[in-house]
């Protein structure tokens, strides 16, 4: 289990209430990311991932507690919070009749950025979208190749945060490999990244550290010892223990 | 102020590359420009009636004047048009135009036939109206709304890139209020641009333009803001889609329909037939009465030609006219039952208009045209004031034995120079109170 630190803390969550609908959601949830870490929140079908996210992101007003980002409440500096945030959707559907180049000038508008063809195009090579792709329309493209161009537009808006969501789901392992070299990439140069995900393998292979998520509850945190990853049996044994944590 | 040009800009190209959008404001665009070409067209129709009328009229009437030279003769010969002329915004507010009659060609015998001839006519034919642009933007454009914002939240929830858009946009002006500002003006640009157009055409009053302009967005704006709220929080497009398309048939047809059933149900009226049959009999029997009888009812309403009811033969014009007038004095309370009743239906038709905004649209847009049923009502009234100088002028001739030479004839009322003094009079009564 992992010790709490939370003096470089950009994401936090204290003792996160959530109610939709008068049902209990998130209960109590408390965890912090620090800069330049990947953290996943790990759990099941309805465990509460995605609303967490969605609170982070402003959608959800919590009931009780706080949730911050770089030491402001979410719900109190909207703006703030999202200009610090890049949100990578689970099924990244960008406008399929515009080209990938024109779905990232035109959310580069929506944000008030303005950038260059030359770094598009180095966007999108870091992110290793083929050239010839560029100036299809999306409609011809695979999962992967739309995840990617999310990311390119993620990487362009220079956010220091960058919250996922389940961003494997529905990737083949090679286009999985990919994602997760990119993730690492991110962080490396100093990017945090939280998320979301029921793949224990893929969270394993890239996170710093995990959360288990269960019923809207933090029932174990696990993190990777210096130079080597989190224990996917030690993770999996945790996740398979349904209702007994 | 560059900013906010920026996204507008930004939100007009992305609506260029929306097929499904530039489909239906080219429909819209086509459907308003059909509504002001027909409008025009029927006015022109009607323009080129009265021109045609009119013309026909003076060579009538002077061919009466010469060929006959007693005045019971020529007044019984004479037909005198009577119209009301379509206004320079009448081209976008048919109005009530199809239903009332703008046109009489009357003599001077009694009046109320005259009038109420056209009503028993199959009203059946009136039914379908005609596509104005009035009825284009209070009927049809509520719905092209619907078409275009019922998604606006809806489409982008249910393709996954809601979240996406408002996480990524500066603000929400720069997303939502750019998005919807852009489809509202193109929008207003098709429906109002064919309207303009013929308002240069008809040589519409500014101040016309700018009621009318003013109005429809008014009323846009009313059924954008309601298909917004109705859709911002929906996940469903067709659910957004059904319960406005209901909130539409409620305003535009249900309310309407109820509302004319009710007012019907509540106000009774007589029917213009049978006020044509009661002036018709009462003429009818004339012939058979005793004329002191008629001279007497006559008198009681006209007792300065007391003095001059002795007849000395067995027809004389003077009696003849006399019992046309009681005829219409039969019919007169029938008359008044129906204007009455007219007035009850249109104040009450006014009250279910505030559940109807299509409704009370309308009923804005066809007064300010001057298309409405208080213009029928005051058409239907300068033909009464001018049908009684038409008789004030004849009596005289009639009564007295006056000579009707051209002289005379010059100073006969004429429909229209009587309606232009009772505009003077009105316009003066206008700046005097102000």
């Amino acid at each position: 289990m992992v010790t709490t630190d939370l003096s470089n803390a950009l994401i936090k969550a204290d003792s996160l209430c959530v109610s939709i609908k008068n049902k209990s959601i998130l209960k109590n949830l408390s965890f912090h990311v620090d800069t330049g870490e990947i953290y996943a929140l790990l759990g099941g079908n309805g465990a509460g991932k995605s609303t967490t996210l969605k609170t982070l992101l402003g959608f959800n007003t919590p009931s009780s507690g706080s949730v911050t980002i770089e030491g402001k409440e979410v719900n109190q500096a909207l703006n703030f919070v999202r200009g610090k945030t890049a949100y990578l959707p689970e099924s990244a559907t960008l406008y399929s009749h515009l080209t990938a180049r024109e779905n990232v000038n035109y959310f580069l508008s929506l944000a008030d950025i303005k950038k260059t063809d030359d770094e598009i195009n180095q966007a999108f090579d870091r992110v290793a979208l083929q050239a010839d792709a560029r100036d299809r329309h999306m409609q011809t493209y695979s999962k992967g190749m739309r995840q990617k161009t999310a990311i390119a537009l993620a990487i362009l808006r220079e956010a220091p945060i960058f919250l996922l969501d389940e961003p494997t789901s529905g990737l083949d392992p090679v286009a999985i490999d990919e994602f997760n070299q990119l993730v690492r990439e991110l962080a490396s140069t100093g990017a945090t990244i939280l998320m979301v995900t029921h793949d224990v393998y893929g969270a394993c292979q890239v996170a710093n550290r995990i959360g288990l998520l269960r019923d809207g509850e933090l029932v174990g945190e696990f993190a990777a010892a210096e130079n080597s990853r989190i224990d996917t049996e030690q993770v999996h044994a945790a996740f398979a223990q349904r209702g007994t944590a | 102020m560059n900013y906010f040009f920026q996204q507008l800009n930004r939100e007009w190209r992305f609506m260029l590359r929306q097929k499904y959008i530039l489909i239906l404001l080219t429909c819209t665009f086509l459907i308003s420009s059909f509504s002001v070409l027909s409008g025009l067209n029927e006015i022109s129709q009607q323009q080129q009636t009265l021109e045609r009328l009119k013309a026909a009229d003076t060579v009538d009437r002077e061919a009466a004047q010469k060929k006959h030279h007693d005045p019971g003769s020529i007044a019984y010969y004479s037909f005198h048009l009577t119209s009301s002329a379509p206004s320079n915004l009448a081209f976008a507010a048919l109005g009530e135009r199809d239903i009332y009659p703008w046109k009489h060609r009357i003599k001077m015998l009694a009046l109320e036939g005259q009038i109420y001839e056209s009503d028993t006519q199959n009203a059946e034919l009136a039914q379908a109206g005609k596509i104005d642009f009035v009825f284009v933007l209070s009927a049809l454009s509520p719905l092209l709304i619907i078409l275009l914002f019922h998604d606006l939240y809806a489409s982008e929830r249910t393709s996954g890139r809601h979240d996406l858009l408002v996480t990524t946009a500066k603000s929400s002006w720069a997303l939502w209020g750019a998005r919807g500002a852009i489809r509202f003006i193109s929008l207003l640009l098709c429906l109002m641009v064919p309207f303009y157009f013929g308002a240069w055409l008809s040589g519409t009053n500014l101040s016309n333009v700018v009621m009318v302009s003013f109005w429809s967005v008014i009323y846009l704006i009313f059924w954008t803001i309601l298909s917004v709220y109705w859709g911002k929080n929906a996940s469903s497009a067709p659910r957004v889609a059904s319960g406005l398309i209901g909130i539409w048939v409620l305003f535009a047809f249900i309310i309407p329909i109820l509302g004319d059933l009710t007012i019907n149900k509540l106000v009774h009226s007589p029917e213009g037939g049978d006020i044509v049959l009661t002036q018709r009999e009462a003429v009818n029997d004339a012939w058979d009465i005793p004329k002191e009888t008629t001279m007497d009812a006559f008198i009681a309403s006209y007792p300065e030609w007391k003095d001059h009811v002795a007849m000395e033969s067995e027809f004389e014009w003077k009696w003849y006219y006399a019992f046309q007038q009681v005829g219409d004095q039969t019919a007169a309370p029938l008359s008044q039952a129906y204007r009455d009743a007219a007035h009850k239906k249109y104040q009450l038709a006014g009250i279910a208009s505030l559940l109807s905004p299509p409704l009370l649209l309308q009923r804005v847009l066809t007064r300010l045209a001057n298309t409405d049923a208080v213009a029928a009502f005051q058409y239907e009234q300068q033909i009464r004031d001018f049908h009684e100088r038409l008789r004030l002028f004849y009596y005289p001739f009639l009564f007295t034995q006056q000579k009707l030479g051209e002289t005379q004839l010059a100073t006969m009322p004429s429909f229209e120079k009587l309606t232009q003094i009772q505009k003077a009079e009105l316009n003066s009564n206008i700046d005097t109170s102000q």
